[in-house]
């Protein structure tokens, strides 16, 4: 089950949600809420916003005479304003991000004859200039909603039958969807609907929220007021029928309460653990028989019996020792702050969301940086091609500056600077590429008139070109600047054609199409992305490339913040070839393959290396992931033990396979390996064999399985180790030094986690030949044990096979294919404040089958990819 | 090959065996800028050599590897006991979080990041807030290296962010390139109404990128930052393809470097094999053009390294100094391994081949300590300059539990006179109070570290 739109704050109330679905009929919508009023407060001149977002936006009840607290209600007996003291951006926003916008109320109107129409909810300035306002007219509902179309004032409006507005407690529901169609519900049916074509762009950034009357006063509503709320986007009619069903009573004061608990927890207490206890008191090494990591354990406690004791920070031990400076026995004692929190956690209930804390999301935390992303050489050549029509790829390939890989991929945005080589190739590939480009012929896709003066058609054809060429419409101030080169060209007796050109030139060179420019600034909070910046994450996450005409089309129908349609977008497009070849982007940066392109083992030990044969070792996994994902469509657990791979016939020998027969030097067949037990799976390919090095490293395998294929967490060597290599020799094998470090005391506690993950790859040499002995004579053996992050105990395998079996079927390893696709979707490192969201990507891809198809669609319709978090400067 | 400056009129005619071809004339050393005798342009450089001066080696003074920094010994301050601030990061490793630290006193932040400025770009912005000159490239990174696995090794120039202050140059045809290069229009019409036209597609992208850096963008803090990098290079690109490319003294670019450079010349952290001559004749001839750079008043900040932090090349070859024959390279045999195991990287720990590294980080000072490097003032850029010198680790084998990045090697030039010269001084210090020292004497106001920090001044550095 997958729920959309909540802003971040919202993001973990949503779980909890998930969580009761059992009882969905009594929980009301969360997703889009951006204001609740459920007047719970019984006194004062305040309304509170318990919609739990980061900003809320409360109101002051102007005359406490007027109205009357009632147990969950206000009741408005005479008129006065209920207003925000600022604008109500956050719904302005937001909506008009979203195009869609949902008004809801449970009311009881004081009389059937009220009219103007009575104010019950509006953002407006005065009684003419409004956003949108939901009114009494006497026995009828009526909505007036400002868009790019209607007039200031709102009309047309939408309004309900006559006879549906009468003095009784009523559940009024207003609903708009990008696409215009509006509809009112009243007690849960649909009595009205209209079309209200265009945007919310010319919204008022002033307005503030009112109940009750106009902003200026003068349309005054009397009546009950039991809840208002207001979504930043449409709720479908199931959902409509979930508010009513909730009632107008639903509460909200302890179910915040239990989120900011929780909160507490995930961003205090288990990075507090992760950082000075899980070293000695998690899964792996519960000294005193206490595990911190994990719930049950961490309540049950250890040798001194419990630890932690709920409500009670006095009688809890955890507190004691810390006080005391028992805990941590080394490095730094906690601050006066942490022991503080530690209280204060224990005294609100010891509050646990997750079964076990996962040491190495803390490891290297940081917070979530934003940076717009330049687009990579492959994305930019992938654009020119999709926009333009123009292969670039062998020019802009050899011009451009290569993209570094950070943080194990090449996309991450931090990473993706500028320097005077761009500029100057930027400039050239644009000339270059209108050159080749039917510049008429281009041209007449968006407008028929072929006049140079910069009238309006001018003005329009830029507007439509550059909608296209810069994925999303152009504001007056774009329109300007690139309309202004036909200008220049008109004055120095140019044609329509080379103005065309060089509009191009520049937009193809502009922050637009260089980088993927989104609004980042807001309140702090995670926004919905606009429908023109959700087409390109999707187009980019999925193809790496810019959005078709399709997904063009869908953006500006207002179709993309809807997480049904973006599922049907990404089911249509992931049938396109470019999807295919963005996986193999994924799959290249995750085992960093390119690296083979450099790869210079020992001529002497090796004579049998070659580039071909590199290029061969690259190919074989690439293809190997291609079939698992596309021709198959197998779960990606698969990766690790499926019995067949792809090899031409150089590799084919190099491994000792069989040869078949008829295929040329450089293709690649496919070859079924279940005669073949030490090969199946990635692991088992030359091309991460050779991580290793020329040595076969077990401590560099190993690290390679620990941090690429376990997201696991080791400290560094400490200060003062001699880390010069140990070489092989007759009588002493690398698993014989390996075990030699795993048994001394001072290295056991991080080579444990990770130098036995490459016991059973001992048997391939540094290049990947299946050996049973090493050069120096020694019996190499495949068996070993590997210990999970988060678990105590090891589990043992008898051969190569046994572990990738044991890898394929893990819940970890799955996970970290979760966030590592996550990760390059993203284009940034994943952080702490990531994990809940990744983790429901997960769960959401995994419910299914498990394929790169489930966890993409997973992905693209999860809040990291259709929120963004904003910033405030 | 036995060290030997070349002079700067000469250099370009043959460098090893590498001819650049350059017509040196003496009108062509004009300054982008013209300094008036009151007017010694503010400079510095940091500069960085892979692997370190173990600790003890130090203490021999001149005696040993610091030996050919004994002529330059007057205008150098040379510092001992500098400790720099614990850089590690869980999983990363030592060498990297010491190169990043270097010049930065931060621990990295991730794979590409440092964990703050570098002093030099602080110098940069306090002094020229509103940019440099015309025709000074903003950030020049030049370095020789061969291990690429984490920026940090290598870049040594970092914005405020972290981020890397500029793409490095390896070949010195690049760095050629990006300095004296005229950038040109694709088309290369000199066609005047072409050339109007360009301008105006140039202006119009100008425009909208401005936008993106100003009160009303959309973006957020750093990608604004990032835009207004980009702004700044259009500017450049700008300011070259428009105004430079007719300029007839423009020097023609250096042939091609012929040892490995991108991927090829790390293969994934396993070395490659190169001879001292070829380690030695690229550096030089990027150390010549970089020291050009600066004598031309082209370049005013930015880094260059020798050798990545944690290097990996197996080296052969004969190592001569001062006519002497010191030392035979031959790192794969005498380790008697191959691959990574048979590098340098565990090597130089463990004898003085520093003495080369000096070698050849002396030989880069010396370009900007002759006689055409005489300025205004009657001292050499070196002097006026604020050149820092170091490296990722100083005890060697990070022998110090407590402390693995203790006794890093440090030396500065004067700076204009801020700095005392002519010494070795056990300084005794932490990195951080010794740049924030630096920085105070450079009158700039930013300081590294968290500002809640207790800053040491360190008053016996300074003049």
């Amino acid at each position: 089950v997958h729920r959309f739109f909540t802003v971040a704050c919202l993001l973990t109330i949503f779980i909890s949600d998930l969580q009761h679905t059992d009882a969905q009929d009594t929980v009301r919508v969360r997703g889009g809420l951006q204001v609740l009023y459920t007047f719970e407060a019984g006194q004062g001149y305040t309304v509170f916003d318990r919609s739990a977002s980061d900003t809320t936006l409360n109101l002051k009840i102007a005359n406490k005479d007027a109205v009357k607290w009632l147990d969950g209600a206000l009741q408005v007996n005479s008129a006065t304003t209920i207003k925000s003291a600022a604008p109500a951006r956050k719904i302005i926003d937001f909506a008009k991000r979203t195009r869609g916008l949902t008004v809801e109320a449970w009311v009881n109107p004081a009389n059937d004859r009220q009219d103007g129409p009575a104010r019950m909810v509006t953002i407006s300035g005065n009684t003419s200039r409004r956003n949108f306002t939901l009114g009494q007219d006497a026995n009828y509902y009526d909505v007036r909603l400002r868009t790019t179309v209607t007039t200031t004032n709102g009309i047309p409006s939408t309004a309900t039958p006559s006879g549906t507005a009468t003095p009784r407690l009523t559940h009024v529901l207003f609903t708009r969807h990008a696409d215009g169609t509006t509809r009112i519900f009243i007690n849960g049916e649909q009595q009205a609907t209209a079309q209200i074509k265009g945007d919310f762009g010319n919204w008022d950034d002033g307005f503030t929220l009112s109940l009750a009357d106009e902003a200026s006063g003068g349309r005054p509503w009397l009546g009950t007021l039991h809840l208002v709320a207001i979504y930043s986007r449409p709720l479908s009619t199931k959902e409509v029928t979930q508010n009513y069903t909730a009632g107008p009573g639903a509460k909200t004061g302890e179910m915040l309460a239990q989120r900011r608990h929780e909160q507490f927890f995930e961003s205090k207490i288990a990075p507090l653990f992760a950082k000075n206890c899980l070293g000695c008191h998690g899964a792996a090494s519960h000294k005193g028989m206490l595990n911190l990591a994990r719930r049950t354990d961490a309540f049950k406690g250890g040798e001194s019996g419990k630890v932690i004791l709920a409500g009670k920070p006095n009688e809890s031990l955890l507190i004691e020792h810390v006080i005391s400076g028992d805990m941590p026995p080394e490095g730094p004692a906690l601050t006066e702050t942490e022991i503080n929190d530690l209280q204060q956690w224990i005294k609100n209930g010891a509050v646990w969301t997750v079964d076990v804390i996962d040491q190495a999301l803390y490891a290297n935390n940081r917070p979530i940086e934003i940076w717009l992303q330049r687009l990579t050489i492959s994305e930019y050549i992938g654009t020119v091609q999709q926009t333009i029509g123009v292969d670039i790829a062998e020019q802009a390939t050899t011009l451009l500056p290569p993209d570094i890989r950070a943080d194990g991929f090449s996309n991450t945005a931090y990473n993706l600077n500028v320097d005077l080589k761009h500029i100057e190739t930027y400039a050239h590939l644009a000339e270059q590429i209108v050159q080749q480009v039917d510049v008429a012929k281009f041209a007449a896709r968006f407008s028929k008139s072929r006049k140079l003066s910069t009238d309006d058609t001018m003005r329009d054809f830029v507007a439509d070109m550059g909608g296209w060429i810069l994925r999303g419409p152009l504001d007056d101030r774009e329109i300007s600047i690139y309309s202004g080169i036909a200008t220049t060209i008109a004055s120095t007796g140019g044609s329509y054609d080379e103005a065309v050109g060089l509009i191009i030139e520049a937009m193809i060179q502009s922050p637009r199409f260089i980088y993927r420019v989104e609004h980042q600034r807001g309140d702090g909070s995670a926004w919905p992305v606009n429908d023109y910046e959700m087409a390109s994450r999707i187009s980019y996450i999925l193809w790496g490339t810019s959005p078709d005409q399709q997904l063009m089309q869908a953006a500006k129908d207002g179709r993309l913040q809807d997480a049904t349609n973006v599922a049907a977008q990404v089911k249509r497009m992931l049938e396109n070839p470019l999807a295919k070849i963005q996986s193999a982007r994924f799959i290249t940066e995750w085992l960093d393959l390119d690296r083979l392109e450099n790869l210079q083992p020992d001529a002497k030990r090796f004579p049998a290396w070659n580039a071909s044969l590199a290029q061969d070792m690259q190919r074989e996994t690439v293809a190997f992931f291609q079939d698992i994902v596309w021709q198959q469509k197998r779960p990606l657990a698969d990766l690790f033990n499926a019995q067949f791979t792809y090899a031409t016939p150089r590799l084919a020998k190099f491994y000792g396979f069989a040869l078949q027969t008829n295929s040329a030097e450089n293709e690649l067949q496919r070859y079924d390996l279940s005669d073949v037990p030490e090969r199946g799976g990635f692991l088992t390919h030359a091309s991460t064999l050779t991580v290793g090095g020329d040595d076969a490293s077990m401590v560099t395998r190993g690290l390679f399985v620990l941090n690429d294929i376990l997201r696991g967490a080791v400290n560094d060597p400490p200060p003062g180790l001699d880390t010069t290599p140990v070489p092989a020799k007759k009588g002493l094998s690398q698993r014989s030094i390996a075990e030699k470090r795993i048994a001394n005391s001072a290295c056991t506690g991080c080579h444990s986690k990770f130098e036995p993950l490459a016991f059973g790859l001992e048997q391939f040499n540094g290049i990947g030949v299946f050996n049973n002995h090493d050069e120096h004579g020694n019996k190499l053996r495949a068996d070993g044990e590997i210990l999970f992050p988060g678990t105590a105990t090891a589990i043992k395998y008898k051969s190569a096979s046994e572990l990738m079996d044991l890898l394929a079927n893990n819940k970890r390893v799955q996970e970290t294919m979760t966030w590592k696709l996550t990760q390059f979707a993203l284009g940034r490192p994943l952080t702490a404040a990531d994990a809940q969201i990744t983790n429901q990507i997960h769960t959401a891809a995994w419910a299914n089958k498990g394929t790169y198809q489930d966890l993409i669609t997973a992905i693209l319709t999860s809040e990291l990819v259709m929120l963004t978090r904003t910033q405030t400067e | 090959m036995s060290v030997k400056t070349i002079d700067r009129r000469t250099m370009l005619k043959g460098v090893g065996s590498i001819s650049i071809g350059l017509p040196l004339l003496e009108e062509m050393i004009q300054p982008a800028v013209a300094a008036t005798k009151d007017d010694v342009p503010i400079r510095a450089f940091n500069i960085f050599f892979g692997l370190g001066i173990p600790a003890p080696l130090q203490a021999e003074g001149f005696d040993d590897v610091l030996e050919p920094l004994k002529p330059l010994g007057e205008k150098l301050l040379i510092m001992r006991n500098v400790n720099q601030i614990r850089c590690d990061e869980s999983g990363i490793n030592a060498h990297y979080d010491g190169a990043a630290g270097a010049f930065t006193a931060s621990a990295p932040d991730g794979e590409a990041r440092a964990g703050g400025a570098s002093i030099e770009q602080l110098v940069r912005h306090a002094h020229y807030p509103a940019g440099q000159p015309t025709g000074v490239v903003p950030t020049l990174v030049g370095g020789t290296f061969f291990r690429r696995s984490r920026v940090g090794r290598y870049i040594h120039s970092y914005n405020k962010d972290g981020t890397v202050a500029a793409t490095i140059q390896e070949k010195p045809r690049d760095l050629f390139a990006r300095v004296f290069g005229s950038v040109t229009l694709a088309s290369g019409s000199k066609d005047a109404r072409r050339r109007v036209l360009k301008q105006s597609v140039l202006d119009s992208v100008v425009d909208d990128f401005r936008f993106y850096t100003g009160a009303n963008s959309p973006l957020g803090a750093k990608s604004k930052s990032r835009i207004a990098d980009h702004l700044d290079r259009i500017r450049e690109y700008e300011q070259r393809a428009f105004a430079l490319d007719t300029d007839p003294n423009a020097p023609k670019r250096p042939r091609r470097s012929e040892i490995p450079h991108g991927g090829a010349s790390d293969p994934g952290g396993q070395g490659i094999d190169i001879t001292l001559e070829q380690l030695t004749t690229e550096w030089r001839l990027l150390a010549d053009l970089y020291a050009l750079s600066i004598q031309m008043d082209r370049v005013r900040f930015g880094s260059l390294t020798f050798l990545a932090a944690g290097e990996r090349i197996r080296l052969t070859g004969e190592y001569e100094y001062d006519g002497k024959h010191r030392w035979s390279f031959d790192d794969a045999r005498q380790q008697n391994a191959s691959g990574d195991q048979g590098c340098s990287h565990e090597w130089w720990h463990k004898f003085n081949e520093a003495h080369m590294k000096m070698r050849e980080v002396a030989y880069f000072l010396h370009q900007l300590n002759d006689k055409d490097s005489l300025e205004v003032n009657d001292r050499t850029i070196m002097e006026n300059s604020m050149i820092t010198i170091s490296t990722e680790s100083g005890d060697g084998r990070h022998n110090d539990v407590k402390r693995e990045l203790s006794g890093v090697f440090h030396a500065i030039t004067g700076a204009n006179g801020r700095f005392k010269t002519g010494q070795i001084m056990d300084v005794g210090a932490e990195g951080i109070d010794v740049y924030n020292t630096m920085l105070g004497a450079m009158g700039v106001k930013d300081q590294l570290g968290s500002d809640d920090r207790d800053n040491q001044t360190i008053d016996q550095i300074r003049a």
